[in-house]
């Protein structure tokens, strides 16, 4: 049998064999499950859908759905309005500290999103720091709980993901197309309208759908600002804890809807966004417009007040966590209480994080790097194939998969269930598709013939894969890393299905905190949070300005 | 150093029949040539044999060992290919030995065959430059030197100066014959530049759509091509009916520009033609002129540049032709 496969393909096949064993054991199997278990009875032995027709028979449920996708589109248009002019702003306006706004707006993509969340609760909450210094002088305004604040705190910490592809894109506009349609006749504000903008849209559009898809996996915003609103993935969670049946049905029912949802949003997104990309391959960047000096400042307002007021939830924690609380109440003296009382208990926590961030972003790597190559070496549906469930865990809501882990690994031939490596596992298939992607990127710049040059001078094809181009991929391997084991440090949805006893992280003893009212310790453990997510990316980046000094 | 054999190869790519049944014998030491037009197949047929491609059917073998089983790395086979493809992350000494070390060569002898190698490409002392400090044709020389050090059986190249400028090619392209010739590697050379094939080639296989149309030396499928397509992908012709020339039969005939010449400059026993010119170019050694001739055809003539000539577009003029080198087209 072997024998019939040729050489050349041998690698990448075992390659895939691999990943699909990886990823039909710890995504498959569990969605499987959560399937099953959506299509069960109580005691998980009949075939029915009473549990869908159950659960949608609830208005509660209904209202779950409802919500959740008008907080995603109301979101999604919200970050859409803000990131367009920004971008547009960054690329063609002359704004003063671009790079220095670049590199602040990429920061809420790695920070979590639940400590902005919370931190706009201690800000403006009932008893929040700004709500009584206004009430203070007479001024009251509408509750931030609920759709509203959701749908901010989404704004300010999802706008990245379009501003980023946006900005690329109106960069990208080869300046010859503005001009061929000005020497046509029309005037540069009409070309920009008719021109520019829309060879943009499949930026805009990608950037877009990937905010709505965070939006509808998000458990940690709606968990703390959502209050009595049901949203999809918090019920999906209260469901799974509070079930006491064998099978969890009403969890599993909530799970695959919303794993519907995502997929079709993803659907969409390949189908129709894929072979959009209006590349012109810039060969001369777009010039800087002359513009005003009224539009100039108010240009560099926009860019600036948007970049910083992203970042003033996070700044106001880490000031907030060297305050007093007495309970859940604020007083404005300086204490170092809040990190006395959250390390003093143990120090265990912290060292989960870092230990299961470490290891999650190892096994991330080990497996998505061989994956992308595959992806992009092998030509056959295969590739394909493998691409398209390397992609699936971006699909499937972190609590999801966790309840899922729950139900597959809680007994039988594999007990996963009280230890830490269903925690790290959990982590590692949810990075997968970001690990395939970045890496892929990388794969597809690197020429086949170095790997042909390198094999025909005697270098097996695996070899060839280790001298050649993980030396190549180094630089972008690591980044990746470092984005990799950022984001898991701060993962909350699938870790609070997950965890047990000691091997709590940062993320649970803040949830924790804030499920008991412990302000002290949830603000503490969010400033911890926030240093072990910078420390890495400073270091990240000094180590890239010094390589790109050498070389 | 090795003969190559290529028995009934094929390979199809969907609907493209890439390599179409080439039956080739290569001799040891020889520098062969596989020349035709962009999607012929040439680049099929040398991955094929350096194992870059799957064979449909046929075999290939070195000698009487048979290659195209066999995985890429165990071939032996030094292969140079049109991007360079010079590893970024190695200095130039280190991609030159990579080979070596593939083949677990001791420490000192790498050293010195590494040395050896670059001197032969004339690139002594480079070792310890990187690659992006070179320019385009030292890098070619650096992806020679790398195949060459690991002495490989069969030396294959692909386009490997179409990214050189002109002048460079001239130059390099003489350089690689002389390499080959002293080493005594058998190597296949790909391109689809007819003047690069002819200067560096002991034999030339010309190929179209997949299919090996003449194969010879240069100047035998130049002088006698054996069809159409040959004798107008190798350099320019003329092709007539022959009654433009007063003979008969169906067939077509070819007749090089240089074979005629103008009345007063040609040997008395050539057979004459008359017409008008149409068109001169003086391109420096030699000149180009059409001539139109009474019954509508035209012919394209190149001749020596002589000062005493002159050639006016509307002039009348007699053009005699060698009969010897008269082609007749199946
Ligand atoms: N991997 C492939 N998949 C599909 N078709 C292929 C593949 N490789 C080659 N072909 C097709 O096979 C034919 C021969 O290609 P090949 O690269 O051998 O041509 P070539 O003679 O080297 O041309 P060029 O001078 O342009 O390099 C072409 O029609 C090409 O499109
Ligand atoms: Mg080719």
């Amino acid at each position: 049998m072997i024998l019939t496969i040729p050489h050349q393909q041998r690698l990448p096949l075992a390659i895939a064999a691999l990943g699909f064993l990886f990823l039909g054991l710890f995504l498959l199997y569990p969605l499987f499950n959560v399937f099953s278990a959506s299509v069960l009875d109580g005691e998980g032995e009949k075939f029915t859908f009473a549990n869908y027709v159950k659960i949608l028979g609830r208005p509660f449920y209904r209202g779950a759905v409802a919500n959740t996708l008008m907080i995603g589109v109301v979101a999604t248009l919200t970050t859409i309005v803000v990131s367009v002019p920004f971008a547009f702003a960054l690329a063609r306006l002359p704004v003063p500290g671009k790079a220095a706004i670049i590199a602040l707006a990429a920061m809420p993509l790695v920070l979590p999103s639940f400590v902005s969340a919370y931190a706009i609760v201690l800000l403006l909450g009932r008893a929040g720091v700004v709500t009584q210094w206004l009430n203070s002088w007479g001024i009251g305004f509408g509750s931030i709980y609920g759709a509203g604040g959701i749908i901010l705190v989404y704004t300010l910490t999802l706008y990245p993901y379009v501003l980023l592809p946006t900005m690329a894109g109106f960069k990208a506009v080869d300046v010859s197309i503005e001009e061929a349609a000005q020497s046509l006749g029309s005037s540069p504000r009409r070309a920009l309208w008719t021109v520019t903008l829309p060879i943009v849209v499949p930026s805009i559009l990608a950037g877009g759908l990937l905010v709505f898809i965070e939006t509808l996996e998000n458990f940690g915003v709606p968990f703390v600002l959502a209050e009595d609103m049901p949203i999809f993935a918090v019920e999906a969670f209260k469901l799974f804890v509070g079930e006491t049946a064998p099978n969890p049905s009403s969890a599993g029912v909530l799970g695959v809807l919303l794993i519907l949802m995502t997929s079709l949003v993803l659907l969409i997104q390949r189908r129709f966004l894929a072979n959009r990309r209006f590349a012109t391959g810039a060969r001369s960047a777009p010039p800087i417009l002359k513009v005003g000096l009224g539009l100039r400042i108010a240009a560099t307002i926009y860019c600036w007040s948007v970049v910083l007021l992203a970042l003033v939830p996070f700044f106001a924690i880490v000031v907030l966590s060297f305050m007093e609380f007495r309970g859940p109440v604020l007083h404005p003296n300086f204490s170092t209480a809040n990190f006395a009382a959250l390390f003093e208990r143990s120090t265990r926590p912290l060292l989960n994080t870092l230990m299961f961030a470490t290891l999650a972003a190892i096994g991330v790597t080990l497996i998505g790097v061989p994956i992308a190559y595959v992806v992009t070496r092998l030509r056959s549906g295969l590739a394909a194939v493998l691409d398209v469930l390397a992609t699936l865990p971006f699909a499937v809501a972190g609590t999801v998969l966790a309840i899922g882990f729950v139900v597959s690994f809680n007994s039988g031939w594999l007990i996963l269930t009280g230890g830490p490596f269903i925690m790290v596992l959990a982590y590692t298939v949810r990075k997968i598709p970001f690990a395939v992607r970045s890496s892929s990127g990388i794969l597809h710049q690197i020429d086949p013939s170095l790997e042909e040059a390198s094999i025909s001078l005697g270098r097996s094809p695996l070899q060839t894969f280790g001298r050649i181009l993980v030396p190549l991929m180094l630089g972008g391997i690591m980044s990746g890393f470092v984005l990799t084991w950022v984001t898991i440090a701060s993962e909350l949805s699938a870790t609070v299905v997950l965890y047990s006893g000691q091997w709590r992280t940062l993320t649970v003893v803040m949830f924790q905190a804030l499920e008991g009212g412990g302000g002290g310790i949830a603000t503490a453990a969010a400033s911890t949070l926030i240093v072990v997510t910078l420390v890495p990316i400073a270091l990240l980046y000094r180590l890239i300005r010094r390589y790109e000094l050498a070389s | 150093m090795t003969g190559i054999v290529i028995e009934g190869v094929a390979r199809t790519f969907g609907t493209v029949r890439a390599v179409d049944g080439v039956n080739l014998t290569i001799g040891e030491g020889e520098f062969f040539t596989l020349l035709g037009p962009s999607g012929c197949g040439k680049t099929t047929l040398l991955r094929m044999i350096a194992g870059f491609c799957d064979l449909d059917a046929g075999q290939i073998r070195f000698g009487t060992k048979r290659i195209d089983t066999l995985p890429a790395h165990t071939r032996d086979i030094g292969m140079v290919f049109q991007n360079y493809a010079v590893f970024p992350n190695l200095a130039v000494a280190g991609n030159v030995a990579y080979g070596l070390k593939a083949r677990k060569v001791s420490a000192a002898e790498v050293a010195h065959r590494v040395e050896e190698a670059l001197s032969l490409v004339q690139l002594g002392g480079y070792g310890e430059r990187w690659p992006h400090q070179l320019s385009g044709g030292q890098l070619q020389r650096v992806a020679i030197a790398r195949a060459l050090v690991i002495r490989p059986q069969v030396l294959l190249f692909d386009e490997p100066l179409s990214n050189l400028d002109a002048r460079l090619r001239v130059s390099m392209r003489a350089e690689i014959r002389e390499l080959q010739k002293s080493l005594g590697i058998t190597a296949i050379y790909v391109t689809h530049d007819q003047e690069e094939a002819m200067s560096v080639s002991d034999r030339i296989a010309l190929m179209q759509s997949g299919k090996l149309e003449q194969v010879g030396a240069p100047a035998e499928i130049y002088r006698n091509p054996a069809s159409r397509f040959a004798a107008e992908f190798m350099g320019t012709t003329n092709l007539l009916e022959p009654k433009v020339l007063g003979l008969s039969g169906a067939a077509m005939i070819s007749l090089r520009p240089e074979a005629l010449r103008l009345d007063a400059e040609a040997p008395a026993g050539w057979p004459r033609l008359s017409g008008v010119v149409a068109h001169v170019e003086i391109l420096g050694p030699i000149t180009r002129f059409d001539v139109r001739l009474g019954d509508g055809s035209l012919i394209r003539v190149a001749s020596l540049d002589e000062p005493h000539r002159t050639l006016a577009t509307g002039a009348q003029v007699t053009l005699a032709y060698d009969r010897a080198r008269v082609t007749v087209l199946p």
